[in-house]
C-alpha cells in the first residue's frame, strides 16, 4: 500500500547520501547566535532590525510577554494554558525519511529558540509528531488521532508529508478548521477548490519552469525548446510551466515530452532529444531518470543547455562520470535560498542556530526548508495571537492574512485575496561548477562546497510575471 | 449444554453454521464487542485507568496493546482491517477453497474502487462520476469487478498453479499501466494525487441532504458521533453480511465443488463437477467481495492514487491467507487483522519500549536490547530516524517481519493462525484431559 511520489526520489537519495558520508563540519561558533535570545516574547532574530516591518511583525505586544496575564485570548482545541500543540504528521520511518527528519530537527531547533525565548502568546509551543511512514492509511489515522476536539488535538499542522497523503486529508481539513502545510510545490495547492486549509510555500513547480527556461533563453539566446517530464502532478506540472514560457518567449518546442518518462528505458527519449537538436532542456524528473537521459543525449553528442526543476537534480550527481558534462551544460533550479549562498538575516539565523543547537547534526538544504516552515507557522500563530484569537477558525483567518517574512531565505509570503495577487514568482538559479564540489559536502560552506554557484535569484522573468493564474497549470484529478 | 465434542447425530447438525451452544455465545459477544468498540466507555478504552490493574508494575503505566480501544487513530486501523477481511474473504474463496493462487487480487479491488467511482463519484473536467447513491455504487462496484472475473476465468481452466499466478500478477500491471493512461485517468484521476471517491452515505436518489450520514459527523439514535465511528460500525455491518456469506458458501453444494477442484480436478470432474463453471463462479464471486471491498477501502481513505492497487497489496492478502490459515474463513478473519495491525503494534510497542528505554529495572532492559536511539546501540530497532541500513526504522523491521513470519508459518504452522487456535481449543475442550 505504499506508494512513492518520484517528485521526491531526489531530495531522499541526496539526504541518504548526505545521512552516509557526510562529514562533521559543524562549527563550534556560537558567537553566531542570535543576539534576540535575552529578549523573550520577541521574533527572533530581530534584535538587528527591530522595525523591519512593523505592520507584519505584531511579536512584541506586552500580552505575549510570559509573565503578562493573557488577555482575552480566545482558543479551543490543541491549546491549554500553557502550551500550544502543533502537529506534524511526517514521514520519519518510510521512504523519506532521511530529508523529512531533517526539515522536522529543523523545525524542532526553531521552536526550540521560540521556547527559549518566551514562546507564543505566554504559552509553550509544543510539537506533536507522528510518523506517517508515507502510507496513506496511516497518515490518515494520525489525522485521526491530532483532529481531536479537546486539549489532546492540535491547532494546525506544520507538517504533512506527501502529496496523496495531504490530498486525501484536504476535505477533513476544511471540516476541521484545520490548516496544513505540506511538502509539495504542485500549482493546484494555490487552487482555492483544492486546497483551501493548504499553506504552500515558495513558488510552484509551473512557475519554476517559467523561470527556468526563461533564464535559460536569456543567458544562452536559444529559439528552440525540448520538455521532458514524468506523468502526473510534479512532472506535468513543471511541464506545463515549460511550455507556457515556450510560449509566451516565442520559443519553438521541438519535441514535447510532456509525461513521457514511464518505466525503466529512457533510451526513446534519448534519440528524440537528439534529432531534434533543441537549445535547450527543460526536465521534470528525478535525479536518477535525469542522469540516464542527459547523459545518453550528452554521449551522442547533443549540445543543449539544461535545466529542470528543483527534484530533478542532486549535487550527488558531480560524484559521477556526468561531472563535467553537468559544468558545461546544467543550471540547478530552486526555490529557496541555499545554505549560506546569501549572507541574509534569516541564513545567519539557520546557521547559527543549528551550530548552536545541533553540532553534531549533518547540516544540509533541508535545515532551511524546515526553518521556512516553522517561520510560517511561528508568523501565522503570531499573528493570531495578536488579533486575539489563537482557534483553530483564528489561525485560518490569520493564515488568510499573514504575510510571512522569510529574512532573506526565500522570497515572502502571502495568501491573502487573489491567487494572482500572492502567488510567489520568485525562484532561484544556480551554476554547477564541478571543479569547486568537494565529495564529501553536504552543503557549501568553508569546509567545502556542493558545487552550485547562485547565478540568479531571487529571479522573476517576464513570463512569470506575466502569467495571469486561472488554475493549476495541470489539472490533476 | 455441555455435550461431548465432535458428536454431531444428524448431518444438519454438523453442517450449521455455528454447530456448538459455546460457538453461538461466542459469536453474539463478538458482534456485540464489535459494535461497541467505538465508543469511548471508560471500561473498555481505558482497563489500565483501573485502580486494580494500576497497581500492577509493568501493566500500571500502560500496556502498549491496550491502546487501541477506544482511539481514534486504531479505530481507522480497525476500520481498514475489517474491509481487508471483505477482500480477504474473496480471495479466501478462490485460493483457499477453490485452489486458484491469484496474485491480482488487488487488480480486482481497483475495478471495484474505479467502477464505484464511475458510478458514485462527482465528475470534474478531468474524472467521470455519475453520483449516484451508494445502494448502487457499493453492490455496482462488486458486480463490476465480478464482470472482469469473469472475463478472466476462462485463463484458470486453462492454467494451474504457478502460472495462473503469473497471469493473474499481469493483470496488477496492467491495471496500473491503464491508470496511466488518458483513458484510464478518465476514472482513476491524476498519478500521484488520485481521484476523489463517493462517500458512504444513504440516499434514495440524488438529493443533497442524505437521509443516513455516515460521512459525517453527527447524531445517531442520540449518540454523538464522529465520522470516523460511523464509518466503523457501517463497515463492520457491511463485513458482517459478508463474513456470513463467505461461511454459508462452503455448506453449499457450490462450495463442496470448489473444494473437489482444489483438490483434484481432473477427479472432480470425473465426478460430474463442471470445472469450468465453477472456476467461473470462484473468479466472480471472490471478485465481487474484492470489488465491495475496494470501492468502501477506497471511500473509507477519500482519495488516493491508482498505484495504490500495487503488487504489494496482492502479496498482503496472500500474506494473510498463508499466516491465518488458507480455506478457512476464521482463519482468514484472523490473518487480516494481523496483517494489517501488526506494524501499528510494532510501533507502538517499540514506543512505549522508548518511553522507558531511560531508567531501571526489566523495561528498561528489554528496550535496551530491542532499540537503538544513537548510532553504535546494540538493538536491531531504530529510533533514530537517519537510518538507511542496520540499525532497522520501524517500517523496514515491518517488511523484514512479514517475510519472516510467512516463512515461520509456511514451515511450522501451515494450518495459520487458525491452526493455533484449533490446538489451543482442543486442548481445552478436553481439559483436564488433554494429552
Amino acid at each position: 500500500m505504499k506508494k512513492v511520489t518520484k517528485g521526491f526520489a531526489p531530495l531522499v537519495a541526496l539526504a541518504l547520501v548526505a545521512a552516509a558520508c557526510g562529514g562533521d563540519d559543524a562549527a563550534d561558533e556560537p558567537a553566531d547566535a542570535p543576539a534576540a535570545a535575552d529578549e523573550p516574547a520577541d521574533e527572533p532574530a530581530a534584535a538587528d532590525e527591530p522595525a523591519d516591518e512593523p505592520a507584519d511583525e505584531p511579536a512584541d505586544e506586552p500580552a505575549d510577554a510570559p509573565a503578562g496575564e493573557p488577555a482575552e485570548l480566545l482558543f479551543d482545541y490543541g491549546v491549554s494554558d500553557d502550551t500550544i500543540r502543533v502537529g506534524m504528521n511526517a514521514d520519519l520511518s518510510g521512504p523519506f525519511a532521511s530529508l523529512v527528519s531533517q526539515i522536522v530537527e529543523g523545525q524542532e531547533v526553531y521552536w526550540e529558540m521560540v521556547n527559549e525565548m518566551g514562546g507564543v502568546a505566554g504559552r509553550e509551543v509544543e510539537l506533536v509528531i507522528l510518523d506517517n511512514a508515507y502510507d496513506v492509511p496511516t497518515h490518515l489515522a494520525n489525522y485521526e488521532e491530532m483532529r481531536v476536539e479537546d486539549e489532546s488535538g492540535v491547532v494546525f499542522f506544520t507538517e504533512s508529508t506527501g502529496s496523496p497523503h495531504t490530498a486525501a486529508t484536504v476535505d477533513m481539513l476544511s471540516e476541521d478548521n484545520l490548516l496544513a502545510i505540506p511538502l509539495t510545490w504542485y500549482s493546484g495547492w494555490a487552487d482555492p477548490d483544492l486546497g483551501a486549509n493548504v499553506v504552500e510555500i515558495n513558488a510552484t513547480y509551473c512557475i519554476e519552469s517559467m523561470n527556468g527556461v526563461e533564464y535559460l533563453a536569456d543567458t544562452f539566446d536559444a529559439e528552440t525548446i525540448a520538455i521532458v517530464s514524468l506523468a502526473g502532478e510534479y512532472g506535468q506540472d513543471g511541464a506545463q510551466g515549460a511550455k507556457l514560457a515556450a510560449e509566451a518567449l516565442g520559443l519553438e518546442i521541438v519535441y514535447d515530452g510532456e509525461g513521457a518518462i514511464a518505466g525503466g528505458d529512457q533510451t526513446p527519449i534519448v534519440t528524440e532529444l537528439v534529432a531534434a537538436q533543441p537549445d535547450i532542456v527543460w526536465m521534470t524528473t528525478t535525479p536518477t531518470t535525469f542522469a540516464e537521459i542527459f547523459g545518453g543525449s550528452v554521449a551522442q553528442g547533443l549540445q543543449a543547455q539544461w535545466s529542470g526543476n528543483s527534484p530533478t537534480y542532486s549535487y550527488l550527481l558531480l560524484n559521477t562520470a556526468l561531472a563535467d558534462a553537468l559544468s558545461a551544460y546544467y543550471t540547478f533550479s530552486t526555490y529557496t535560498a541555499l545554505w549560506g549562498a546569501n549572507d541574509s538575516e534569516g541564513m545567519n539565523l539557520v546557521i547559527s542556530e543549528m551550530q548552536k543547537r545541533r553540532p553534531d547534526a549533518i547540516f544540509s538544504d533541508n535545515y532551511i526548508r524546515g526553518f521556512l516552515e516553522a517561520m510560517t507557522a511561528h508568523q501565522i500563530l503570531m499573528a493570531a495571537a495578536d488579533a486575539g484569537d489563537i482557534t483553530r477558525a483564528g489561525i485560518l483567518a490569520a493564515f488568510q492574512s499573514a504575510e510571512i517574512d522569510f529574512k532573506g531565505l526565500a522570497p515572502n509570503q502571502t495568501w491573502s485575496g487573489d491567487p494572482n495577487d500572492y502567488i510567489v514568482r520568485e525562484t532561484y538559479l544556480y551554476d554547477v561548477d564541478a571543479s569547486i564540489f568537494t565529495p564529501d559536502a553536504t552543503v557549501s560552506d568553508a569546509d567545502g562546497s556542493t558545487g552550485n554557484v547562485l547565478a540568479a535569484g531571487p529571479y522573476a522573468g517576464t513570463a512569470a510575471q506575466a502569467f495571469t493564474y486561472e488554475g493549476p497549470c495541470f489539472v490533476a484529478g | 449444554m455441555f455435550r461431548r465434542p465432535n458428536l454431531y447425530t444428524s448431518y444438519e447438525a454438523e453442517t450449521q453454521v455455528l454447530p456448538t451452544f459455546t460457538k453461538k455465545i461466542i459469536t453474539v459477544l463478538a458482534i456485540v464487542a464489535l459494535f461497541l468498540m467505538p465508543f469511548d466507555f471508560p471500561i473498555i478504552s481505558g482497563p489500565t485507568e483501573l485502580p486494580i490493574l494500576r497497581s500492577i508494575p509493568l501493566i500500571g503505566d500502560g500496556l502498549p496493546f491496550f491502546r487501541f480501544l477506544g482511539d481514534a487513530s486504531w479505530l481507522r486501523y480497525m476500520s481498514d482491517a475489517m474491509i481487508v477481511v471483505i477482500a480477504a474473504l474473496g480471495l479466501n474463496i478462490l485460493t483457499g477453497m477453490a485452489g486458484q493462487v491469484s496474485l491480482g487480487h488487488a487488480f480486482f479491488l481497483g475495478v471495484g474502487a474505479y467502477t464505484g467511482a464511475f458510478l458514485g463519484g462527482h465528475a470534474t473536467d478531468s474524472v467521470y462520476g455519475h453520483g449516484l447513491p451508494m445502494w448502487i455504487w457499493l453492490p455496482g462496484a462488486g458486480v463490476g469487478a465480478a464482470l472482469v472475473g469473469i472475463i478472466v476465468s476462462p485463463v484458470a481452466v486453462r492454467l494451474r498453479g504457478l502460472y495462473l499466478a503469473i497471469v493473474t500478477l499481469g493483470l496488477v500491471f496492467l491495471g496500473i499501466h491503464m491508470g496511466n493512461t488518458d483513458w484510464g485517468r478518465k476514472f482513476a484521476g491524476d498519478p500521484s494525487l488520485g481521484r476523489s471517491f463517493p462517500e458512504m452515505d444513504v440516499r434514495v436518489w440524488k438529493e443533497e441532504t442524505p437521509l443516513v450520514s455516515i460521512s459525517e459527523k453527527g447524531s445517531w439514535f442520540g449518540v454523538e458521533m464522529s465520522s470516523n465511528q460511523k464509518e466503523f460500525l457501517f463497515v463492520a455491518a457491511v463485513m458482517l453480511v459478508f463474513i456470513f456469506f463467505a461461511v454459508n458458501i462452503k455448506r453449499t453444494r457450490t462450495g463442496r465443488a470448489l473444494q473437489a477442484i482444489r483438490d483434484r480436478d481432473i477427479a472432480a470432474e470425473v465426478m460430474g463437477v463442471a470445472e469450468f463453471k465453477y472456476k467461473l463462479v470462484a473468479f466472480a464471486t471472490s471478485s465481487f467481495f474484492a470489488g465491495v471491498a475496494g470501492a468502501l477501502y477506497a471511500s473509507h481513505i477519500g482519495k488516493m492514487p491508482a498505484a495504490q492497487f500495487n503488487l504489494i497489496l496482492s502479496i498482503e492478502f496472500i500474506a494473510i491467507l498463508l499466516i491465518g490459515g488458507a480455506g478457512t474463513v476464521a482463519g482468514t478473519i484472523m490473518g487480516s487483522f494481523f496483517v494489517i495491525l501488526l506494524p501499528q503494534l510494532v510501533k507502538d510497542f517499540s514506543d512505549w519500549l522508548s518511553e522507558r528505554a531511560e531508567g531501571e529495572g526489566i523495561v528498561a532492559s528489554v528496550s535496551e536490547l530491542i532499540l537503538s536511539g544513537n548510532q553504535g546501540d546494540f538493538g536491531p530497532i531504530s529510533t533514530a530516524t537517519q537510518t538507511p541500513n542496520y540499525p532497522l526504522s520501524i517500517y523496514d523491521l515491518n517488511i523484514v517481519l512479514y517475510g519472516v513470519l510467512i516463512i515461520v508459518f509456511l514451515i511450522f504452522e501451515p494450518l495459520g493462525l487458525y491452526g493455533i487456535w484449533v490446538k489451543v481449543r482442543n486442548y481445552w475442550k478436553r481439559w483436564p484431559f488433554s494429552y
